[in-house]
């Protein structure tokens, strides 16, 4: 894959992420029911493990996502290195919080997994992104 | 001529050798104070989210009989509003019961972890909480707090931790305090508990259920229903809080 399509792919998942993320937001917000077939997204998103320091973990997921987004649209090292390392994180914290959802809260949010998808597959495509970059470099 | 000539290309794939060395070094760096820094703060976020809250909810924890307990009993088992257990299991047991009432926790901490452990985990049986506020004022106020942790599916923790704290009837023991720490361990958010519980919809919905019961002619707590699921209900008599009376009916009706 060029890295002009590892970047159109990583902005789309994030952009994909961003819509998740902004609709749990919108609905811890408006305070309206969330659309869920697992039974479990209103348990998972009123447990404690839903805030971090008293800001929703939708919201750090806003902005996680906006951030990856941004680093997917940048040229250059520094774009690609940010890349890895904000889709780093937010991969480790989200598996953190399927454990928790699993383990602890005894009950799974399709949203969370579906975003835990989302982050898993923009971390492969960073980790490529950089590493296509450098094989293309030493091809030179 | 010929020394001046040979000169080049003898150092020039030497500094581009070096060059390319240095910048290869550069990037390895910057990729791994990249990953290091992002385990690092993903590593904070989690002792963040493990220990921010945790210490209220073991304060809470501390006041509370049971809660190890509680958990253990209900965890991982499906919860939706006022029921406990699998929406499609084949038996349906229906309890009418006041949270002030002491037959009532005495139900609930001798018979009710033998039901859910050999029936409602299994699947075979899905429990419906229908509570009564007839012992006084305490019971009204148990059964908002109860009724709203069931909007957030954690109905059947709050109401296991209040019979296993339950206190003398019409004593005060529901406290706001107690209300608090409660959902709080039953793993429900415990502002969002206070304000549905004081919100019309939780009140009409146990309005609700003391019309259907007085209808019936429940005149005492607790009343149990059984029957298959989404058959017709019948009044299940027992003489003793013994878990072989309610195992055999269920029995019965999944042997059908």
């Amino acid at each position: 894959m060029t890295e002009r399509t590892l970047r159109v792919a990583i902005a789309a998942l994030a952009s994909i992420g961003l819509g998740i993320a902004g609709y749990l937001v919108y609905a811890r917000y408006a305070d309206v029911a969330l659309v869920c077939s697992t039974g479990g997204c209103e348990t998972v998103q009123h447990s404690r493990y839903a805030k971090l320091v008293g800001i929703p973990v939708a919201v750090v997921g806003v902005v996680g996502y906006a951030l990856i987004l941004c680093a997917a649209v940048a040229r250059g090292e520094a774009a690609r290195a940010a890349g890895v390392a904000l889709s780093t994180v937010a991969a480790l914290f989200a598996a953190y919080l399927l454990v928790v959802q699993v383990a602890v809260i005894h009950a799974i949010c399709q949203w969370c997994v579906a975003s835990d998808a989302v982050i898993a597959l923009v971390t492969a495509l960073a980790v490529l992104r950089a590493l296509s970059y450098r094989r293309a470099e030493n091809a030179r | 001529v010929p020394r001046t000539q040979a000169a080049p290309p003898v150092q020039a794939p030497k500094r581009r050798t070096e060059s390319r060395g240095s910048t290869r070094l550069s990037r390895r760096a910057i990729y791994a104070i990249a990953v290091g820094a992002a385990v690092a703060l993903a590593a904070t976020l989690v002792a963040v989210s493990q220990l921010v809250g945790s210490s209220a909810e073991r304060t809470a924890s501390s006041r509370l009989t049971g809660v190890r307990a509680t958990a253990g009993l209900l965890a991982g088992i499906p919860q939706e509003g006022t029921t406990l257990g699998r929406a499609h299991a084949p038996v349906t047991l229906v309890e009418y019961a006041d949270i002030q009432c002491p037959y009532c926790g005495q139900f609930a901490r001798e018979v009710l972890p033998t039901l859910v452990r050999r029936y409602v985990r299994k699947g075979d049986v899905r429990l419906e909480f229908q509570g009564l506020a007839r012992v006084g004022p305490d019971s009204y106020t148990a059964l908002r707090s109860v009724t709203a942790a069931g909007e957030q599916n954690r109905l059947w923790n709050m109401l296991d931790l209040l019979y296993r704290n339950q206190g003398p009837e019409n004593s005060g023991w529901v406290t706001p305090q107690l209300l608090q720490d409660a959902s709080l361990a039953a793993g429900a958010e415990p502002s969002r508990v206070a304000r549905d519980a004081t919100s019309s919809a939780i009140a009409n919905r146990i309005d609700a259920v003391e019309r259907q019961a007085s209808a019936a002619g429940i005149d005492s707590t607790p009343t149990f229903a059984i029957g298959r699921t989404g058959g017709r209900l019948h009044y299940l008599p027992f003489s003793s809080y013994d878990p072989r009376e309610f195992g055999r009916p269920i029995e019965q009706l999944l042997a059908r």
